[in-house]
């Protein structure tokens, strides 16, 4: 019976066990494969051994991509998440008009990242901003800037915009937070906890294993972060912003498949390391 | 036992076909029709858009029932260039589209997925094309893309502007420019319209190659970029043209619209762009179209050189089956008609390399015309002699160096170092 069983889960999982061969176990391989090459794309690869490996660490620019995606990723996990998490917190006590905030929150998330990033690109320009211009407003008009164009702001104004979208992050762990019974919270209040005591004590304990979810979808998502720095700076100003996915695609469109695909294994390998050790150290305690 | 077995094959039935049966959807066609698909930038808000439809309306009724051509619009010129480079290199190319020509786009002559029209270009055909452009698409004697829209960017100089400064000529020297620059300032305007962004930093990657032609002169691109030091040269002149007010407070990061805008909402007095922009200028801002003059860059040890090159060129995807390579050579053929090419020049204001004849500009269309044919000498540009690596690289090292981070020795550098 367990035999026949067996048989039927792996027929069950045939269908996506293919597609995810096909479209993610191949690609990959052949994204390792080639990143030993020098290839153009439609010509046969040369092998380089770790020539485009050697290339990309000698690369400053590479390197400062590649710190700049592990600073999204932990501004993402630690900074977005966490806030995401205070707002489900404070929703999930009901105050009045929380559905509609709650479709607040969430609405950027079905707003499409280029109608956001040429807002916030708008928001932000130097000559005619709407931040430029409150801040002239409020006399604070030495604080004007090129926020876009300056190298010391333009990285933080393109993280800046971004960890405030926390709606979808938000729904996640609210959804966690209302199947907790009101019963724990009851009996709390009666024993003297107070709302902090009870979020710290209760709520926080019961959310762990979303909240770790929650963390590891962003710090992949911070990994693999392209679109919003692609569309606002490009990368710049002299690579300031940069992460691995905008250099990927330079290479992509300079026809060097091998040193992109590099980059793309690059970022699997370190994208696998950075979230593999985070997860183990917030579930060690778990298992301890 | 038997019914989860029966679930699980119909799971299975029903995944499988839904992946087998979505590709292959397509337009109908009639029997024995040649189907050719023509992708194209030149679509929506472009300015050939209108006659490119009509050419292909008028195309495909002509060849009802033998060939039809269909439209595949891309209004994103860089997601374009990065979609036809991915299906060229998996092998689905579209039948017919275009390419910037470019040291990366000719790499693609290495390869056969490109369509060669070496042996087809002769007679009536190769005459159709204007002097020496057939020759810039031709690489060991192979022509394997057809050149059909010229870049010249001449210098855009708003009269309204330098009037109110009291500046009555465009700046012949450079000396004529920083002068004019002062009174620009002194008057409430910008000098010059510039940008960093983009994939290319194209107003100034242009205003470079205009001052690398009045210190280097001719040839320039023939002199080693990494160690010849009129590069260097010419970037403390554009980099002097960020500092002091020379230039916008948002050109550092700012892209095309940042620098046409600008230019178009009468700030700035001196601009680059070529005749596709003149259209625009004036629809959208009619004052500056009246008062705009073109011509030259200010000289030094050269003049009056101007920058030309090679804006697009017609490919088609290389194939084995006879009645679609006709059916593409046939439309290839239609296009660059002398009459076809003039209705799209016409109509747009874009200047061809196909012969034109009969085409009456506008006013700055002919001052342009006006400006090419005095020019001293014609040199490409940045973008057409280095991969689009290296330059990409221009703008970021140029955003440096405007922010006082990176000498002009540095500039160089940065970008020799993706040289490869």
């Amino acid at each position: 019976m367990q035999n026949k069983n067996g048989k039927m889960i792996f027929l069950f999982l045939l269908p996506v066990l293919i597609l995810f061969i096909t479209f993610f176990i191949y690609p990959l391989l052949f994204v390792i494969v080639t990143s030993f090459s020098k290839w153009n794309g439609f010509t046969p690869p040369e092998f380089i051994a770790l020539g485009n490996y050697k290339y990309l660490f000698g690369d400053e620019n590479f390197r400062l991509s590649l710190k700049n995606n592990i600073v999204w990723a932990m501004v993402l996990g630690f900074v977005q998440v966490p806030l995401a998490c205070i707002m489900a917190m404070v929703l999930a006590r009901k105050p009045k008009g929380w559905k509609f905030l709650r479709t607040v929150y969430f609405l950027p998330n079905v707003i499409s990242q280029v109608a956001l990033a040429m807002m916030w690109t708008a928001i932000y320009n130097a000559q005619n901003g709407v931040l430029n211009a409150l801040l002239n407003l409020v006399g604070l008009d030495h604080l004007t800037n090129n926020w876009l164009g300056n190298m010391d702001t333009a990285f933080a104004a393109v993280i800046f915009q971004q960890v405030f979208y926390i709606g979808y992050f938000m729904i996640v762990i609210l959804a966690s937070r209302l199947s907790i019974p009101d019963s724990y919270y009851e009996a709390a209040e009666i024993d003297g906890a107070s709302i902090l005591q009870q979020e710290f004590h209760i709520t926080i304990p019961m959310l762990k294993p979303i909240l770790i979810t929650t963390i590891t979808l962003a710090l992949a998502y911070g990994m693999r972060h392209f679109e919003s720095t692609f569309l606002m700076t490009g990368g710049g100003p002299a690579h300031v912003t940069s992460v691995m996915g905008i250099m990927l695609y330079r290479n992509m469109q300079a026809l060097r498949y091998g040193e992109g695909n590099a980059i793309g294994a690059t970022l699997v390998i370190f994208g696998g390391i950075t979230i593999g050790l985070i997860r183990y150290f917030l579930t060690k305690n778990n298992e301890d | 036992m038997k019914r989860n077995f029966l679930i699980a094959l119909l799971a299975i039935m029903l995944t499988v076909p839904s992946f087998v049966f979505a590709a292959g959807q397509g337009e109908a066609k009639s029997p024995g029709e040649v189907e050719v698909r023509f992708s194209t930038i030149w679509v929506g808000a472009d300015t050939k858009s209108g006659p490119v439809k009509e050419l292909v309306d008028e195309f495909n009724a002509a060849n009802a029932g033998k060939i039809k051509v269909i439209i595949e619009e891309n209004p994103d010129p860089d997601a374009y260039r990065s979609k036809i480079n991915t299906m060229l290199g998996s092998g689905s190319a579209p039948d017919v589209f275009s390419m910037n020509p470019d040291a990366t786009a000719f790499e693609f002559y290495k390869s056969d997925v490109l369509m060669d029209f070496t042996d087809e270009l002769k007679g009536d055909w190769a005459n159709s094309f204007v002097e020496g452009a057939v020759s810039s698409a031709t690489i060991d004697g192979r022509t394997k893309s057809l050149p059909f829209e010229m870049g010249y960017t001449p210098i855009w100089y708003n009269m309204d502007i330098f009037n109110a400064a009291g500046v009555s000529e465009i700046p012949a020297t450079f000396d004529e420019f920083w002068d004019a620059a002062e009174k620009i300032k002194a008057a409430g305007y910008v000098p010059t319209s510039q940008m960093t962004g983009g994939t290319n930093a194209w107003t100034s990657m242009l205003w470079y190659c205009h001052i690398l032609n009045a210190v280097g002169g001719p040839n320039v691109w023939e002199k080693d970029f990494a160690t010849d030091p009129v590069f260097v040269e010419a970037a403390a002149l554009l980099n002097r043209m960020y500092q002091d007010g020379n230039t916008t407070i948002d050109a550092v990061g700012g892209d095309a619209g940042v620098s046409g805008g600008h230019f178009l909402a009468g700030k700035t007095a001196m601009f680059i762009n070529g005749p596709w922009y003149i259209g625009r200028v004036q629809s959208e801002a009619p004052d500056v179209f009246d008062a705009t003059v073109i011509g030259p860059g200010p000289g030094a040890k050269y003049s009056n050189g101007q920058v030309g090159f090679p804006q697009s060129n017609l490919v088609a995807a290389n194939t084995n089956d006879p009645a679609k390579k006709e059916a593409v050579l046939s439309f290839l053929k239609w296009m660059t008609k002398p009459e076809n090419a003039a209705r799209v020049s016409q109509a747009s204001g874009a200047m061809l390399a196909v012969k034109t004849p009969g085409v009456e500009g506008n006013r700055l269309q002919n001052q342009f015309n006006d400006a090419i044919g005095e020019a001293a000498f014609l040199q490409t540009h940045f973008q057409f002699n280095f991969a689009t690596d290296v330059m990409a690289e221009f703008g970021q090292a140029l955003a440096k160096m405007a922010a006082g981070r990176a000498t002009p020795e540095e500039f160089i550098a940065q970008i020799a170092s993706k040289i490869r």
